[in-house]
């Protein structure tokens, strides 16, 4: 166990701690976690994490350092910002600093159907620090396919909600709201953007989602709260309610013949079934985003789209040199470039770039015709309708 | 979470009404014969007396299941751990009681008026009383307010309400028929000789009563209150899908809570709402 070499007495008031006690300490020292998110609650979470002595954490990402973020994404600082690094790359070389016997691995990607299975490998539980519905509902189904607990937290304004899914013993998060994806009034549900948000609501929400963790990997199965619970720090409100058992026909809670399949089976399992209930045409669209089509993300005038070119970082750099654009961050992660009518365009390694600024969702994908296609190709990004 | 109150059969001690038995064995009787709430209430005796009585009351409630009242005194209430008091409308204002008791413990309250149900019901009480409903030698000298109150009451107060006051076999179906979910009764009890029965009596004319009665309203034109995010509102919704769409949430992404557990989305339909249900519909809350 690396924690040795720290010895025990760092942790010494968290094992005097009576449900802890060294062999919960040690149950720490040997977890694997997967925190999702590396902004507001994925910051404070991992700090709880990595300070408790989890022994390894994996950490991933899609975004970017700003100065927006500071009031509220406790690990980062004005250098960052500066620096534009990756929240999950920033997040790490602090959280270094915090405790050298954890091991972390820094992913900078947007967790999509394609890559979550290889995320969540060799995971004991995972911790939702997303800013998004469609990544929970994403995480929650894979979580119950494989059978690893889920830590969900939210936050909007001055309160936020957190509950624990454990599969076997809850209905996981698609069964509580619905099979159905918003359509017209997506994302209809509060967040940072609509109601903005205060620090002391993230730290909260954070503080019961760790609770939790706490407990379950330091095996105190019997202290788990099992509810959903609703909080506010404003206007001073707390409430609990009993979270349901799975649903026995629900693909991913429920008990039917479903062993050694993956997330993609189930969704298509999903879909017969539904497309049976509804009497929907066979060419359905499934229940999650289809990469490529643009994605807002939480708290600012971001727009996130896929590109269809793989280029290097340097390529994409002398291209946007060319079409008049000005680069203001270039950390080897990611290459951020102004237009000349003032949009932020962030490229990452991993094929996907941020547009800020735009205001209008028709502006940002102007922005991408102009300055990000492919003119060889010629592929204009469609963007996803009713958004 | 205070604790959630439902009774059908109230009854009260009255010693002088059995002086040649025990309170205990009068009240036992009661008990088995289906009495769901007990309340201890005896003017006369010095407040040790009144104690050791509340005691062994206690007990006795405890072994059925039963919830136990003490009239006048939170004090008694708290010190034998009973589940609540009961005031009338000279006693300690309910606010103090409140304040002493805690949140937790049930707190009743005699009214005599609709206007003193609603401060009542306003004031946070969990339950009432409703009456006199007949002249009592209980109360005497209270003037009786027939059962007009007590429709009164059905019609509008939404907390339990129980009806009391000259109470008996006979008149009980007037004051069912009157809108009382919930009779009280004290000498037609423990003054006859056969507390288990009479108890058994009452209690079967009101639970025929309850499931009689539904069934004459049309389905259509049935309406129940239930509690939304905190407010009561009158709904024709019999499910929690159909009042889901009353409030254009059914497409949403929306927690629902029904008296205290989660309704995944996918039960909605199959949920029923009954009469005095507490929802509440939360957007799920997407930040992070």
């Amino acid at each position: 166990m690396r924690n040795k070499t720290d010895g025990i007495e760092r942790y010494s008031r968290q094992i005097r701690f009576a449900p802890i006690g060294i062999s919960g300490q040690q149950r720490l020292g040997e977890a694997s976690i997967l925190v999702v998110g590396s902004g507001a609650l994925g910051a404070s979470l991992s700090q709880h994490m990595v300070r408790a002595g989890v022994g390894n954490i994996r950490l991933v990402d899609r975004d970017y350092v700003e100065l927006s973020n500071l009031h509220r994404q406790t690990l980062f600082d004005e250098e960052d910002a500066r620096s534009a690094l990756p929240k999950s790359v920033a997040a790490v070389s602090k959280l270094r600093r915090m405790n050298g016997a954890v091991r972390m691995e820094a992913l900078v990607a947007d967790v999509n159907k394609r890559n979550v299975e290889a995320l969540l490998m060799g995971v004991d539980l995972v911790l939702d620090g997303t800013d998004n519905t469609e990544t929970r509902l994403l995480l929650s189904d894979a979580c119950f396919t494989h059978g690893i607990p889920l830590i969900y937290g939210g936050v909007a304004g001055s309160g936020g909600m957190s509950a624990m899914f454990v599969p076997g013993d809850n209905c996981c998060l698609r069964c509580l709201l619905g099979e159905r994806e918003p359509t017209e009034d997506q994302e209809a549900a509060p967040t940072c953007e609509t109601l903005g948000v205060i620090s002391p609501a993230v730290e909260l929400v954070a503080a019961l989602q760790a609770a939790e963790a706490l407990k379950w990997l330091t095996g105190n199965r019997n202290a788990l709260r099992r509810t959903w619970l609703t909080a506010d720090v404003w206007e001073f409100s707390l409430k609990e309610w009993t979270l349901p058992p799975g649903r026995e026909s629900c693909p991913f809670c429920g008990w039917s013949e479903m062993e050694d399949t993956t997330v993609v089976d189930r969704f298509d399992a999903q879909n017969g079934n539904l497309r049976l209930q509804a009497g929907l045409v066979p060419d359905y669209a499934p229940p999650s985003s289809e990469e490529g089509y643009p994605v807002v993300l939480c708290g600012r005038d971001t727009v996130q789209v896929t590109l269809n070119q793989a280029f290097a970082l340097p390529e994409w750099k002398a291209r946007l040199e060319a079409c008049g654009c000005e680069i203001t961050a270039n950390n080897g992660y990611l290459l951020r470039a102004s237009t000349p009518e003032g949009e932020r365009i962030i490229v990452f390694q991993d094929g996907r770039a941020l547009i800020q600024g735009a205001g209008e969702m028709d502006r940002a994908v102007e922005v991408c015709r102009l300055y990000l296609n492919d003119h060889e190709r010629s592929h204009p990004i469609a963007p996803k309708t009713g958004f | 979470m205070r604790r959630k109150l439902d009774f059908k059969l109230y009854v009260i001690t009255g010693e002088s009404y059995h002086s040649s038995r025990d309170m205990l064995e009068v009240m036992e009787a009661a008990l088995r014969g289906g009495a769901d709430i007990v309340q201890l209430r005896d003017k006369k005796i010095s407040k040790r007396e009144l104690l050791e009585k509340a005691r062994s009351l206690r007990d006795l409630t405890s072994r059925y299941g039963v919830p136990l009242i003490i009239n006048d005194h939170p004090d008694v209430a708290l010190a034998v751990n009973a589940d609540g008091v009961h005031l009338g409308q000279d006693d300690l204002p309910l606010s103090v009681a409140r304040s002493v008791l805690g949140p937790h413990r049930l707190i009743g309250i005699s009214t005599h008026t609709i206007e003193q149900a609603r401060v009542a019901e306003r004031a946070g009480a969990d339950y009432i009383g409703v009456g006199p409903v007949y002249p009592t030698g209980t109360k005497p000298g209270r003037q009786a307010v027939t059962t007009s109150y007590v429709s009164q009451a059905a019609a509008e107060i939404q907390i339990p309400f129980v009806a009391i006051g000259g109470i008996t076999t006979d008149n009980a179906e007037e004051v069912l028929k009157a809108g009382a979910r919930r009779l009280c009764a004290v000498s037609a009890i423990v003054g006859s000789n056969d507390p288990e029965g009479v108890c058994r009596n009452l209690l079967e004319q009101i639970t025929g009563w309850k499931s009689g009665s539904s069934a004459e309203i049309p389905a259509e034109e049935r309406e129940m209150v239930v509690t939304v995010n905190g407010r009561q509102e009158r709904t024709k919704a019999t499910t929690m899908l159909e009042l889901a769409e009353h409030y254009k949430l059914a497409d949403k992404h929306i927690v629902a809570e029904l008296d205290g557990d989660i309704v995944p989305r996918q039960s909605w339909r199959e949920t029923p709402l009954r009469i005095g249900a507490s929802v509440e519909f939360v957007h799920f809350v997407g930040g992070g």
